[in-house]
Protein backbone atom coordinates (compact mmCIF):
# COMPACT_ATOMS: atom_id res chain seq x y z
CA UNK A 1 0.00 0.00 0.00
CA UNK A 2 2.79 2.67 0.88
CA UNK A 3 4.28 3.89 -2.29
CA UNK A 4 5.36 6.85 -2.41
CA UNK A 5 4.41 9.45 -4.27
CA UNK A 6 7.08 10.15 -7.16
CA UNK A 7 8.03 13.55 -9.02
CA UNK A 8 6.62 14.29 -12.05
CA UNK A 9 9.83 13.48 -14.04
CA UNK A 10 10.17 10.53 -11.96
CA UNK A 11 6.98 9.34 -13.34
CA UNK A 12 7.82 9.55 -16.18
CA UNK A 13 11.39 8.36 -16.24
CA UNK A 14 10.19 4.86 -16.45
CA UNK A 15 9.37 3.66 -20.27
CA UNK A 16 6.42 0.93 -19.59
CA UNK A 17 5.06 4.20 -18.00
CA UNK A 18 6.00 6.71 -20.86
CA UNK A 19 4.43 3.94 -23.50
CA UNK A 20 1.40 3.76 -21.27
CA UNK A 21 0.75 7.43 -21.36
CA UNK A 22 1.50 7.76 -25.37
CA UNK A 23 -1.15 4.81 -26.05
CA UNK A 24 -3.75 6.67 -23.43
CA UNK A 25 -2.58 10.00 -25.56
CA UNK A 26 -4.61 8.43 -28.64
CA UNK A 27 -7.77 6.88 -26.83
CA UNK A 28 -8.80 6.10 -23.27
CA UNK A 29 -8.31 2.32 -22.27
CA UNK A 30 -9.19 0.24 -20.20
CA UNK A 31 -7.06 -1.39 -17.52
CA UNK A 32 -7.51 -4.57 -19.45
CA UNK A 33 -6.75 -3.13 -22.98
CA UNK A 34 -3.87 -1.30 -21.78
CA UNK A 35 -2.38 -4.38 -19.83
CA UNK A 36 -2.65 -6.57 -23.41
CA UNK A 37 -0.01 -3.86 -25.03
CA UNK A 38 2.70 -4.85 -22.43
CA UNK A 39 4.72 -8.04 -21.61
CA UNK A 40 4.14 -8.13 -17.68
CA UNK A 41 2.69 -9.48 -15.26
CA UNK A 42 -0.81 -8.21 -14.63
CA UNK A 43 -0.10 -6.72 -10.78
CA UNK A 44 3.31 -4.84 -12.23
CA UNK A 45 0.89 -2.99 -14.45
CA UNK A 46 -1.13 -2.01 -11.49
CA UNK A 47 1.30 -0.94 -9.72
CA UNK A 48 2.41 1.31 -13.07
CA UNK A 49 -1.07 2.64 -13.08
CA UNK A 50 -1.43 3.19 -9.09
CA UNK A 51 1.87 5.55 -9.74
CA UNK A 52 0.49 7.57 -12.64
CA UNK A 53 -2.82 8.12 -11.04
CA UNK A 54 -1.22 8.98 -7.60
CA UNK A 55 1.11 11.57 -9.75
CA UNK A 56 -1.91 13.06 -11.31
CA UNK A 57 -1.18 11.94 -14.83
CA UNK A 58 -4.26 9.94 -15.38
CA UNK A 59 -7.45 9.59 -14.06
CA UNK A 60 -9.78 6.08 -13.68
CA UNK A 61 -13.61 5.82 -13.80
CA UNK A 62 -15.98 2.99 -13.63
CA UNK A 63 -17.78 1.93 -16.43
CA UNK A 64 -19.70 -0.50 -15.77
CA UNK A 65 -17.16 -3.76 -14.73
CA UNK A 66 -14.45 -1.91 -16.84
CA UNK A 67 -12.00 0.32 -15.50
CA UNK A 68 -11.03 2.98 -17.93
CA UNK A 69 -8.17 5.15 -17.76
CA UNK A 70 -7.77 8.82 -19.51
CA UNK A 71 -4.98 10.90 -19.09
CA UNK A 72 -5.26 13.87 -16.60
CA UNK A 73 -3.59 17.30 -16.99
CA UNK A 74 -1.90 17.43 -13.76
CA UNK A 75 0.97 15.41 -13.72
CA UNK A 76 1.55 16.96 -17.54
CA UNK A 77 1.43 20.87 -15.14
CA UNK A 78 4.20 19.52 -12.99
CA UNK A 79 6.35 18.64 -15.96
CA UNK A 80 5.50 22.59 -17.16
CA UNK A 81 6.25 23.74 -13.89
CA UNK A 82 9.95 22.39 -14.16
CA UNK A 83 10.34 23.60 -17.39
CA UNK A 84 9.09 26.59 -16.59
CA UNK A 85 11.19 27.13 -13.95
CA UNK A 86 14.59 26.16 -15.44
CA UNK A 87 13.41 28.49 -18.68
CA UNK A 88 13.26 31.28 -16.23
CA UNK A 89 16.58 30.44 -14.37
CA UNK A 90 18.41 30.39 -17.78
CA UNK A 91 16.98 33.99 -18.71
CA UNK A 92 18.02 35.13 -15.95
CA UNK A 93 21.29 34.00 -15.41
CA UNK A 94 21.77 34.67 -19.81
CA UNK A 95 20.91 38.41 -19.62
CA UNK A 96 23.48 38.62 -16.51
CA UNK A 97 26.42 37.05 -18.71
CA UNK A 98 25.03 39.86 -21.32
CA UNK A 99 25.49 42.54 -18.54
CA UNK A 100 29.01 41.52 -17.63
CA UNK A 101 30.06 40.58 -21.20
CA UNK A 102 28.70 43.89 -23.07
CA UNK A 103 29.86 46.35 -20.38
CA UNK A 104 33.25 44.38 -19.97
CA UNK A 105 34.55 46.10 -17.78
CA UNK A 106 34.63 43.55 -15.23
CA UNK A 107 36.81 44.95 -12.22
CA UNK B 1 5.59 20.54 -24.47
CA UNK B 2 9.47 20.76 -25.53
CA UNK B 3 11.84 18.95 -24.85
CA UNK B 4 14.47 20.95 -24.40
CA UNK B 5 15.09 25.17 -23.44
CA UNK B 6 16.62 26.36 -25.66
CA UNK B 7 18.52 30.18 -25.83
CA UNK B 8 20.67 31.93 -28.43
CA UNK B 9 22.78 34.64 -27.97
CA UNK B 10 25.03 37.04 -29.82
CA UNK B 11 28.10 38.46 -28.02
CA UNK B 12 30.12 41.01 -30.08
CA UNK B 13 33.55 39.13 -28.80
CA UNK B 14 35.77 36.98 -29.97
CA UNK B 15 34.26 32.83 -28.96
CA UNK B 16 37.51 32.96 -26.97
CA UNK B 17 36.63 35.36 -24.32
CA UNK B 18 32.99 34.04 -24.50
CA UNK B 19 34.39 30.66 -23.36
CA UNK B 20 36.59 31.89 -20.52
CA UNK B 21 33.38 33.06 -19.16
CA UNK B 22 31.89 29.32 -19.65
CA UNK B 23 34.88 27.66 -18.09
CA UNK B 24 36.40 29.81 -15.44
CA UNK B 25 34.46 29.58 -12.31
CA UNK B 26 35.72 32.46 -11.18
CA UNK B 27 33.82 34.44 -14.20
CA UNK B 28 30.95 32.18 -13.72
CA UNK B 29 30.46 32.46 -10.06
CA UNK B 30 29.70 36.36 -11.52
CA UNK B 31 26.88 35.41 -13.87
CA UNK B 32 26.02 32.10 -12.96
CA UNK B 33 26.53 30.56 -9.86
CA UNK B 34 29.69 29.57 -7.28
CA UNK B 35 30.91 26.61 -8.10
CA UNK B 36 34.16 23.80 -8.69
CA UNK B 37 34.04 23.36 -11.75
CA UNK B 38 36.93 22.38 -14.44
CA UNK B 39 36.84 21.75 -18.28
CA UNK B 40 38.16 18.52 -18.07
CA UNK B 41 35.70 15.37 -19.41
CA UNK B 42 34.27 13.43 -16.37
CA UNK B 43 35.27 15.97 -13.21
CA UNK B 44 32.32 15.99 -11.51
CA UNK B 45 31.27 19.45 -9.76
CA UNK B 46 27.82 21.29 -8.07
CA UNK B 47 26.04 24.19 -8.71
CA UNK B 48 24.29 26.33 -5.74
CA UNK B 49 21.22 28.21 -6.00
CA UNK B 50 17.92 28.87 -4.24
CA UNK B 51 16.31 25.70 -2.96
CA UNK B 52 12.67 26.15 -4.13
CA UNK B 53 10.35 23.81 -1.83
CA UNK B 54 7.25 24.31 -4.08
CA UNK B 55 9.47 21.89 -6.55
CA UNK B 56 10.73 19.98 -4.09
CA UNK B 57 14.40 20.79 -5.02
CA UNK B 58 17.02 21.51 -2.40
CA UNK B 59 18.70 24.01 -4.70
CA UNK B 60 21.64 22.04 -5.68
CA UNK B 61 22.68 20.62 -8.84
CA UNK B 62 24.98 17.97 -9.33
CA UNK B 63 26.85 18.33 -12.86
CA UNK B 64 29.22 16.32 -14.30
CA UNK B 65 31.62 17.81 -17.42
CA UNK B 66 30.64 15.17 -20.66
CA UNK B 67 32.09 17.29 -23.45
CA UNK B 68 34.86 19.75 -23.55
CA UNK B 69 35.75 21.09 -27.37
CA UNK B 70 37.59 24.47 -26.35
CA UNK B 71 36.18 27.33 -28.08
CA UNK B 72 33.36 25.56 -29.12
CA UNK B 73 31.19 22.91 -27.05
CA UNK B 74 31.07 22.40 -23.39
CA UNK B 75 28.42 20.14 -21.81
CA UNK B 76 27.70 18.51 -18.40
CA UNK B 77 24.77 16.62 -17.13
CA UNK B 78 22.51 18.26 -14.46
CA UNK B 79 20.79 16.62 -12.12
CA UNK B 80 18.95 17.77 -9.06
CA UNK B 81 16.56 16.77 -6.66
CA UNK B 82 14.65 16.82 -3.00
CA UNK B 83 17.99 16.53 -1.11
CA UNK B 84 17.26 13.27 0.30
CA UNK B 85 19.46 11.53 -1.89
CA UNK B 86 17.13 10.92 -4.43
CA UNK B 87 17.89 12.37 -8.27
CA UNK B 88 14.04 13.63 -9.64
CA UNK B 89 15.69 15.79 -12.49
CA UNK B 90 18.19 13.84 -14.81
CA UNK B 91 18.99 16.67 -17.58
CA UNK B 92 22.65 17.53 -19.88
CA UNK B 93 23.22 21.22 -20.63
CA UNK B 94 25.29 21.98 -23.83
CA UNK B 95 26.54 24.81 -24.76
CA UNK B 96 27.83 25.80 -28.32
CA UNK B 97 29.80 28.75 -29.30
CA UNK B 98 29.88 29.61 -33.21
CA UNK B 99 31.81 32.81 -34.91
CA UNK B 100 29.44 34.99 -36.37
CA UNK B 101 29.61 38.93 -37.84
CA UNK B 102 32.54 39.60 -35.50
CA UNK B 103 31.27 37.92 -32.65
CA UNK B 104 30.44 34.53 -31.26
CA UNK B 105 26.79 33.06 -31.07
CA UNK B 106 26.09 31.32 -27.88
CA UNK B 107 23.39 28.62 -27.72
CA UNK B 108 22.57 26.91 -24.66
CA UNK B 109 20.53 23.75 -25.06
CA UNK B 110 18.89 22.26 -21.40
CA UNK B 111 17.68 18.76 -22.63
CA UNK B 112 15.50 16.07 -20.99
CA UNK B 113 16.24 13.07 -22.47
CA UNK B 114 13.39 11.61 -20.44
CA UNK B 115 11.01 13.46 -22.22
CA UNK B 116 11.72 12.13 -25.39
CA UNK B 117 8.67 10.62 -27.32
CA UNK B 118 5.93 12.60 -24.61
CA UNK B 119 7.02 15.29 -27.11
CA UNK B 120 3.97 13.68 -29.49
CA UNK B 121 1.54 15.51 -26.69
CA UNK B 122 2.31 18.87 -28.02
CA UNK B 123 -1.61 18.60 -29.28
CA UNK B 124 -2.03 16.92 -25.76
CA UNK B 125 -4.71 19.70 -24.75
CA UNK B 126 -6.65 19.01 -27.33
CA UNK B 127 -6.16 14.94 -27.01
CA UNK B 128 -7.22 14.60 -23.31
CA UNK B 129 -10.01 16.84 -23.75
CA UNK B 130 -10.94 14.39 -26.75
CA UNK B 131 -10.48 11.41 -24.38
CA UNK B 132 -12.70 13.26 -21.80
CA UNK B 133 -15.91 13.91 -24.15
CA UNK B 134 -15.06 9.95 -25.23
CA UNK B 135 -15.60 8.92 -21.89
CA UNK B 136 -18.07 10.45 -20.71
CA UNK B 137 -19.59 9.74 -24.06
CA UNK B 138 -19.62 5.99 -22.51
CA UNK B 139 -20.67 7.16 -19.24
CA UNK B 140 -23.83 8.21 -20.84
CA UNK B 141 -24.44 5.22 -22.95
CA UNK B 142 -24.07 3.02 -20.27
CA UNK B 143 -26.28 4.66 -18.18
CA UNK B 144 -29.04 6.22 -20.37
CA UNK B 145 -28.82 3.75 -23.39
CA UNK B 146 -27.74 5.20 -26.89
CA UNK B 147 -29.67 8.21 -26.28
CA UNK B 148 -26.18 9.92 -26.94
CA UNK B 149 -24.95 7.84 -29.79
Amino acid sequence: MAQPTLDAFQVIADPSRRQMLMLLSKDSLTINSLAENFDMSRPAVSKHIKILYSAGFIAIQDVGRERHCTLKQDGFNALHEWLNYFDQFWTSKLKNLENLLNNKIVN
Amino acid sequence: MAQSIKHQLFFPHPAESVWEYLTNPELMELWLMKSDFRPVVGHEFQFRTRPKPELNFDGIFYCRVLEVVSFKKLSYSWKCGPGDGSITIDSVVVWKLQPKDKGTELILDHGFAVMGNLLLFDGMNVGWLQNMNKIAERLNTEKHGTTNA
